[in-house]
């Protein structure tokens, strides 16, 4: 295929025409050519072998892009643990734009429990990788900078209501909490506020909430605070226990892995 | 009605200070008067460079360099005032972010542009709530960005870009000179540089573009010749400081690879233009070509500092300032 695509793209750049390649995500079609509209590393993707169809060009918005050709991805890096091949210069914080989309998993942290639905702002737009084998903090996509932060400081009540005018809202809607036993879920005994919580999207919804669903297993709260204000652990797929007093209390619980 | 908030000046009054003029003589507006060095169709050098604001999604730093004049000032001044003044206005870009709740819904990235003076920015200070020329600036260049952005791909969200501006171009040269023009043509250089700044902070906030985007500016001036003869001339890139009389001022948007405008302020009487012999263009025309040349030298300044954004962004090299 053409060798002359640059490793790096700026909008407007023309990248390849469209009988050799069809456009990815950050790339437009214009008069039968490819053309970049983010900036960064150009991503080509192999067509699948044995299917017709063509590579497939992308402008990553990722750091952690693979085959960019250039040799600057460290890819996997422990929660916390500093990349080390950037250690020489302090590495600038990446930001993503990266909203929420149907069938996209994020965390959230609860902001109201009502009889019919839970009101909760989302923290975090999980990367597409990163849903399948769980929560690791350092491979998440988001503008947010500091995921163990937002997390760890997510029941402390005093922080609630200035930032989620800033965030996303969602609504996880009572028969959207499980699969099973829909109609005798009191949603009292699955969220309280300030919960974080696993769900993934299921509508764009409309003007200011998107709505979200917890019925996998692998979906639910995933951090909570007890009433005395510790921490909890959980115990069954609707029940955590306080760490610290042994008090149990109700939830639905994302399956730990 | 009265202002309970603030410490009010005396009720009956004040006397504006009048200052005795500094310029004494003619040969002081002669002399005083900034000069353009310049090529007609050479740009002034600008400074970019994207992501200096930390707490934004994207940000860009943009200015001009100081016309030659100022150099000269400084190392022998004549005056405390400086002869020409150069833009200079940092852009942020917060978002997407989620619309206010009272918004209805929108498929749509929805974009809010807000270019604002600092007090101390012109030479003539600027309130702190925004003005009808700082508006007009926002709207022309919510038009000129409007059309780059590919608003389709961020829907339910909001992109908020703000600009402040801490040097502006002046109007005018200060001296209160008769034969000066008094037309806010400092404005048109304002918003191109605006667009430009914008486009960077864009790219560097990774919001989906068709191109990049860069603001240029052409003008038509009738400065006297050495026989007393005005004849107007295309130049690009004018400091209304620097000349007598613009007659008519263009400022565009442009895509350079595609083509395409996406905003045009063209301003005064184009119709003067003395071109060269075997042009056959219209004023506005020429004007309108000038100030897409000038469009493409910023472009090109432009492209280095969305690289090198891209660059850091990607971990590849630490940042640096993209000159011209």
């Amino acid at each position: 295929m053409a060798s002359t695509l640059p490793a790096l793209a700026i909008p407007g750049q023309r990248l390849g025409p469209v009988t050799s390649y069809s456009a990815g995500p950050g790339t437009h079609v214009q008069q039968s050519n490819v053309y970049a509209s983010i900036a960064g590393p150009v991503v080509v993707e192999p067509a699948q072998p044995g299917s017709k169809g063509k590579a497939t060009l992308s402008v990553s918005r990722s750091i952690r892009a693979p085959g960019t050709g250039n040799a600057s991805k460290p890819v996997t890096t422990a929660p916390g643990a500093k990349p080390a091949a950037t250690s020489a210069t302090p590495k600038p914080k990446v930001k993503y734009n990266t909203l929420p989309a149907v069938d996209s998993v994020v965390l959230a942290r609860v902001t109201r429990v009502q009889k019919r639905q839970a009101t909760v702002s989302i923290l975090v737009v999980l990367d597409e990788s990163g849903s399948t084998q769980g929560v690791n903090p350092s491979q998440t996509t988001s503008d947010n900078d500091n995921i163990e932060a937002i997390l760890s400081s997510a029941a402390n009540p005093e922080n609630h209501s200035s930032s989620d005018e800033l965030r996303f809202q969602a609504l996880i809607r009572k028969e959207d909490v499980r699969a099973v036993e829909k109609d005798r879920v009191v949603m009292d005994e699955m969220f309280r506020v300030g919960d974080i919580v696993r769900g993934t999207v299921i509508s764009l919804g409309d003007q200011s909430f998107y709505y979200l669903t917890t019925a996998r297993n692998d979906l639910g709260v995933v951090m909570a605070r007890s009433e005395a204000g510790n921490m909890m652990f959980p115990v069954s797929w609707k029940e955590m226990r306080d760490s610290v007093t042994g008090q149990a209390e109700m939830r639905k619980v994302a399956r730990p892995f | 009605m009265t202002d309970r908030r603030r410490i009010n000046g005396p009720p009956s009054g004040t006397r504006p200070a009048v200052f005795a003029s500094s310029l004494n003589s003619a040969s002081d507006i002669a002399t005083g008067r900034p000069q353009r060095q310049r090529q007609p169709n050479e740009l002034r050098k600008i400074f970019l460079k994207t992501g200096l604001i930390p707490s934004a999604s994207g940000s860009a730093y943009l200015e001009y360099e100081p016309s030659a004049s100022l150099a000269a000032a400084r190392s022998s001044p004549k005056s405390l005032i400086p002869p020409s003044s150069a833009l200079k206005l940092a852009c942020t870009v917060h978002g997407p972010k989620p619309l206010p709740r009272s918004a209805t819904f929108s498929p749509n990235l929805v974009l809010t542009t807000h270019i604002k003076y600092a007090p101390f920015a012109a030479r003539k200070r600027k309130g702190h709530i925004r003005d009808a020329s700082e508006r007009d600036l926002g709207v022309h260049l919510e038009t000129a960005l409007r059309g780059v952005i590919v608003a389709e791909r961020w829907p339910k969200s909001g992109l908020d870009i703000t600009i402040t501006i801490l040097e502006a171009e002046d109007d005018r040269w200060w001296g209160d000179a008769p034969d000066s023009h008094d037309a806010p043509w400092g404005m048109m250089n304002v918003l191109a540089g605006c667009i430009t700044a914008a486009s960077a902070a864009i790219s560097d906030a990774r919001i989906d573009c068709l191109d990049l985007i860069a603001g240029g500016v052409a003008a038509i001036v009738a400065d006297e010749s050495e026989d007393g003869e005005a004849k107007p001339k295309l130049m690009l890139d004018t400091d209304p400081a620097e000349h007598k009389a613009i007659l008519s001022a263009c400022v565009v948007a442009y895509m350079p690879s595609r083509d395409e405008i996406t905003e045009i302020w063209l301003k005064g009487d184009s119709s003067k233009a003395l071109l060269g012999p075997d042009d056959k263009r219209s004023g506005h025309e020429a004007l309108l070509d000038g100030a897409v040349d000038a469009a493409r030298g910023a472009h090109s300044v432009l492209a280095e500092a969305v690289r090198e954004s891209a660059e850091r962004f990607a971990g590849l090299a630490p940042g640096g300032g993209a000159t011209q």
